[in-house]
This record gives C-alpha cells, structure tokens and sequence, in this order.
C-alpha cells in the first residue's frame, strides 16, 4: 500500500508538470467537444488526432488521448440533455430522462448532477484502477503464450456474449477483424500475405485507417445534414444548481452507476455504452417510482451519466495491466503507446513508472478540469451546436483524411479509410456492430503469435491450453459462457441483451 | 384442382450477412494457396488465416441457418443512400486528386464542393473551402511539423 501511495506521488508529479498538464486540458477539452458534437465519437476523435501526439513523448500522448475518451463522456451528456440528440453512442439513455427534466424547466440540474455524477465516478474508477492494476499487472507476468491465447479466446466470448446483438454477428465481425489482422509480413516466417503486390501494405492494415473509416467517415455516410434538426435549450448559469432533493435522489444512483459501471468497464465489448443502459435498467428496477422514468427522473440521468465515465476508467485496466485491449477506444489507445515504443502490459508499471503512474495521476486531474470545463462553459458549448451540420461534416471528413495520411505519408491508407467507411455504412443498414472489427484487427497478431508459440512448446499438442491451470480456468470460463449462450437462445428466454437491442433500435 | 401453396423464403439481413461471410471466407482460402500450413508442432503462415476462413464459414452457416431472427432486407431504410453516394463520390475524387494537386487544392474543392451541395451560398462555399484547408495545411505543416503533400502546384 506503502509503495502504491509513493508510486502515485510520482504519478502527481509528473501530471502536474505544466507541460503535462496543458496537454491534460487539451485533451478534456477536444474531448467534451468530441462528446458535445453529434456524429464525432470518441473513437473517431482519438483516431484523428493520434498522428497530432506524434511529435510527444508517450506520457503527454497517452495522457492527451485518454482525456478525449473520458472527456466525450462529460460531453455527450449536454447534446442529450439540451437537443435529445446523444452527442455519443453511451449518452442514448440520459436523453430520455435528461431531456424531460429540460422541458421541466431543469435542463441546468440535469447537467450539473451529469456532471457531478460523471466526476465522481471517473474518481472513483481512477482509485480502484490505482489500487488493483498493479497487482494484477504483478500476476499477469505468469502467463505465457498459452494463458495469453486462452485469454484472448475468452475475451472474444465475453465480448460477444456481452454484445446485444446475436453472438455469431459479434463473433463474424470479430474474425473480420481477425482476418485483415493477417495481411502483410508475417512475423515468423517473413511470408507476404494478402499484400497483392502493393508495398504499402507489407506492414499490415492500420489501426486508424480502419477506425476511423467505420466509426468517423461511416457515421458522417449515415447521416445526412437534414436528419440533424433539433432546439437547444440554453440554461442560464443561476440555474446549473440542483435542489436539495435532486441531490438525494442522485446520490445512491450515482454509486451504484460508479461500482456498475467500472465493473462493466473491466470486461470486453463498448464497456462505457453497455454500463449506462445496464445502470439505467437497475435504476428503474430499484426505483420506488419506476412510472417516473421516462418523464425527468434525476436517477434516469444520474446513474447511467455515472456508470459510462466510471466504465471507460475500468477499461484502462485490462489495457494497461493485461496489455490487452477491451474495445476499439483502448485499442487505439494502446496502439498509441506502441508506436511511442511503450509496450502496454505487465511490464509497464516496472519498465516505465513515469508514464503508467503519470498516466493514473493525469486522470484524477483530469476529472477535476472536466468538472470545471463542464459546468461553468456549458454556454460555450451549447453555442458550438449551433454550428449547422452542413458545415460541420465536410470538415470532420477533412480530418479524417489528414488524420490517417499524416500517420504513415500514405495515400493507401486514405483509400483503405473511405473503403472502410462505405463498408461501416453498409454494416449499420444490416444492423452489424463495427466495434468487435477493430478489435479483432487489434488482437490477431499477438492472437497469432501466442497461438503458434503455445503449439510449438507443446511441440503440436493442444492439451497445453487443458494442462495449464491459469489457461485452463479461462477456456473453463469461456465454454461456461458460451453454454449459458446457447441455453438462452434455446430458451428463447428474453434477458438484459435482448431489453438493450431493443431500447438501441428503438432508439 | 387447388393450388399447391407457395412458401416464399423471406430475404433477410442475415442472409446477406452469411452470404458474404460464406464467401469472403471461400475466397481468401482460395487465396490462401501458397500459404504453407506447415505442422503443428511448427506452424506455418497459412495456419491462422485458415483457421479464421473455416471460422467465418462457419459463423456465416450459422447466420443463414438463423435468420428468421433478422429484419427483412426489404425493411432496410436507404433514405439516406443518396448523401452517401455523393459524400462517398467526393471523397474519393478529394483523395485521387490529393497527391496531384496537393492538400490546400483538393481539400478545398472537397470542402467547397460540399457545402456548395448543401446549398449554401457558392461565395460562402469558395470562402470557407479556401480558407479551412490553408488554415489546417498551415496547422499541420507549421505547428504539429507533419507535413501534407504539397502537389505540383507547390502547395
């Protein structure tokens, strides 16, 4: 405990550093934006502005694009509450109840108990992350190529039991995913595959180019200017300030949407959007006045605004003591680090204190600057949604370009960015999520490679995966997982998953 | 004489998801040729593309065999399929002209092009092209050091 108090020491004094800190701000701030602006998700917001870190070292760009992720997570809440537009995918379920408290006349309660709310639980997750990464980073240097694969097939099940779409769907994207991961060099035998003769793709396909095509060029293909219609309700500062019962009704669903939502944060799949409609439901289940939902229920706001900033805290936990990524943020998260030549995973916390530690402290400042950002600028913000779509879109298609060609000079990896963006407006017209793609590209090398390295130790015997106890827990709880599946789907039984498609589409 | 009921399969997006999943994992087994499997106690390239293609192929069966859960594909909404196409045509227009003529050039008929699209007035359109993409070149190159092609023109 000792050692963890003085590690964090270290931590605050690198974060407080007024070079770290400005890029702390930039990134709260780009990110709020990110979350504020409809059709710019925090994806798409990391993809673009990765190359723009380039040029930093790997604390400053890690810290920057962490502050984009939990930052749109404070953002997104004003779009819902003012316009009933989600500024992000996680902030679908504060526009029911966020927005009626608007029509109420409570548009300034509703966002400062979201901000509140997303404060305390970004808190809260930045402590628990602080207290178990290390350990668990400590215990994850037992694992070998076998445990790493077992993990990941179990990673893969979550994910996709997780998902609230059918598990074959989240598992073909998947292994779309999987599949793309495999073009270019391979690793151990210098074999080209799949590179038809172009140099460019020798080296693979890129995590941005792929990123930001689904998520940032498919949304804009989905979204035409004359669908972004909507009125802002711009609160006045005197009434930011909740009453005495809106602050008791907050308060127990913020706790819970914290411990839910970190929770849900450590497991695969869009954690951050998962745990607000999980935190929602819970809220409207324990609620004395369930018949409240839907007409402005502060507990509608509080704890789903809670529950998506404690989860997307959780989810840096598995990045940054596994070094394995839990959904496509995390993913290019990490990718950030590897080219900073900062291999995520167990070994960070001891090779480099500096920036795990720097990054850990840089949150807790972080959600201090968001909290400050958010309240007292909320008229800032509300004048950017002003800006009409029709502008708006052409130069986020702008940056999407710049922001993949900077990354290598490549204008393939342009081209491999508008085929990906056609390809993620057609997965969205047949109801197919992105996000377990970008995963699957992620993890099909280090997937690969503990494969083969597993079944060249076992000289071709797959019972190493059965022999090894670590590994063997995980296979045991990813066939768990995937019985329960399959029990459900016989049953036909309508479970939490079934309830989240069915809120998704109606939204 | 009574007429033999027809039954009509429904087109379902499942289907179509399957499908392709069917066959894009065909494919690339078929282009997986001289990949070598190699052995399992030394496996070669090809083992783990292979692997993924069976998986794809069977997760596509699967989809097929279930797609009665899925919409009908005739209740696919393509009202926005127009600005999409257009967006799509645009860019990639903006990204083949982009090494020819360079950043400010086809960034700025991208953007201009756009607006003007979305009928705005053509002056404001020129105006607000011209401008964003000299500002943005001007952020890239001066301040982040991250230079964008510059074209034959020189800029």
């Amino acid at each position: 405990m000792q050692g963890t108090f003085d590690s964090l020491l270290l931590g605050f004094s690198v974060a407080f550093q007024p070079s770290v800190l400005w890029y702390a701000f930039l990134g709260c701030l780009v990110g709020t934006l990110v979350g504020v602006l409809p059709g710019i998700g925090p994806l798409a917001g990391i993809s673009i502005l990765l190359p723009a870190t380039f040029g930093l070292d790997a604390t400053k760009a890690v810290i920057m694009l962490a502050g984009i992720y939990y930052g749109s997570q404070y953002g997104g809440s004003t779009t819902s509450i003012l316009m009933r537009i989600p500024g992000e995918a996680s902030s679908v379920m504060t526009c029911i109840d966020g927005y009626a408290m608007a029509q109420k006349g409570r548009a300034g309660a509703a966002l400062c108990i979201a901000a509140v709310g997303s404060w305390i639980a970004g808190t809260f997750g930045v402590l628990v992350l602080t207290l178990i990464a290390p350990p668990l980073a400590a215990f994850a240097l037992r694992f070998g190529p076998p445990e790493y694969t077992a993990l990941l097939v179990l990673g893969l099940i979550f994910l996709a039991y997780m998902s609230s779409t059918a598990l074959p769907r989240t598992l073909l994207m998947a292994a779309v995913g999987l599949l793309l991961g495999t073009v270019g060099i391979d690793n151990m035998t210098g074999h080209f595959r799949y590179a038809f003769d172009i140099p460019e793709l020798g080296d693979g396909i890129g995590i941005v180019p792929v990123a930001v095509g689904l998520f940032g060029l498919g949304e804009i293909l989905s979204t035409p200017s004359a669908t972004v219609l909507g009125k802002v309700i711009a609160p006045k500062l005197r009434e930011l300030l909740p009453s005495r019962t809106e602050w008791r009704q907050s308060a127990i669903p913020i706790a819970r949407g914290s411990v839910l939502g970190f929770l849900v944060g450590l497991t695969p799949g869009s954690a951050h959007i998962i745990s607000s409609f999980l935190s929602y439901a819970v809220e409207r289940r324990l609620s004395k006045h369930p018949e409240e939902f839907g007409h402005g229920a502060v507990a509608g706001v509080a704890g789903p605004e809670s529950a998506n900033n404690a989860a997307s805290t959780g989810a840096f936990v598995p990045m940054l003591a596994l070094g394995l990524p839990t959904g496509p943020v995390t993913a290019v998260l990490m990718a950030a680090l590897l080219i900073h030549g900062i291999p995520p995973g167990p070994a960070l916390v001891n090779d480099h204190p500096d920036v795990f530690w720097g990054f850990v402290a840089s949150m807790y400042v972080g959600n201090l600057m968001l909290l400050a950002l958010n309240l007292p600028l909320v008229g800032v913000f509300v004048n950017v949604l002003r800006i009409p779509y029709a502008y708006l879109y052409p130069l986020v298609i702008m940056f999407c370009i710049v922001g993949v060609y900077v990354v290598n000079s490549s204008i393939v990896d342009v081209w491999i960015m508008l085929v990906m963006g056609v390809l993620g407006y057609l997965l969205r017209k047949f109801g197919l999520d992105p996000a377990p793609l970008v995963l699957g590209l992620v993890i099909s090398p280090i997937f690969e490679m503990s494969l083969r390295q597993s079944l060249i130790m076992s000289n071709g015997n797959w019972t190493i995966f059965f022999t090894r106890p670590i590994a063997l827990v995980l296979i045991v709880i990813g066939a768990a997982l995937l019985v329960w599946s399959a029990l459900a789907f016989v049953r036909r039984r309508r479970d939490w998953r079934s309830q989240l498609a069915e809120v998704e589409a109606s939204e | 004489m009574a007429e033999r009921p027809v039954h009509r399969v429904t087109l379902r997006t499942d289907h179509i998801a399957g499908g392709a999943a069917i066959i894009l994992g065909l494919v690339v087994l078929a282009l997986s040729g001289d990949l070598p499997f190699g052995s399992l106690s030394f496996p070669g390239a090809g083992l783990w593309p292979k692997l993924i293609c069976a998986l794809m192929i069977v997760l596509g069966v699967l989809l097929c065999a279930r797609a009665g859960a899925s919409n009908p594909v005739a209740q696919i909404d393509w009202s926005d399929l127009p600005h999409a196409a257009i967006v799509t045509a645009a860019t990639a227009a903006a990204i083949a002209l982009y090494p020819t003529l360079g950043f400010i050039v086809a960034i700025g008929l991208l953007l201009a092009g756009l607006t003007l699209l979305e009928r705005r007035k053509p002056l404001f359109a020129v105006i607000y092209g011209a401008g964003i993409s000299v500002a943005v070149y001007a952020l890239f190159t001066v301040l982040l050091k991250s230079p964008l092609e510059r074209g034959l023109i020189g800029f």
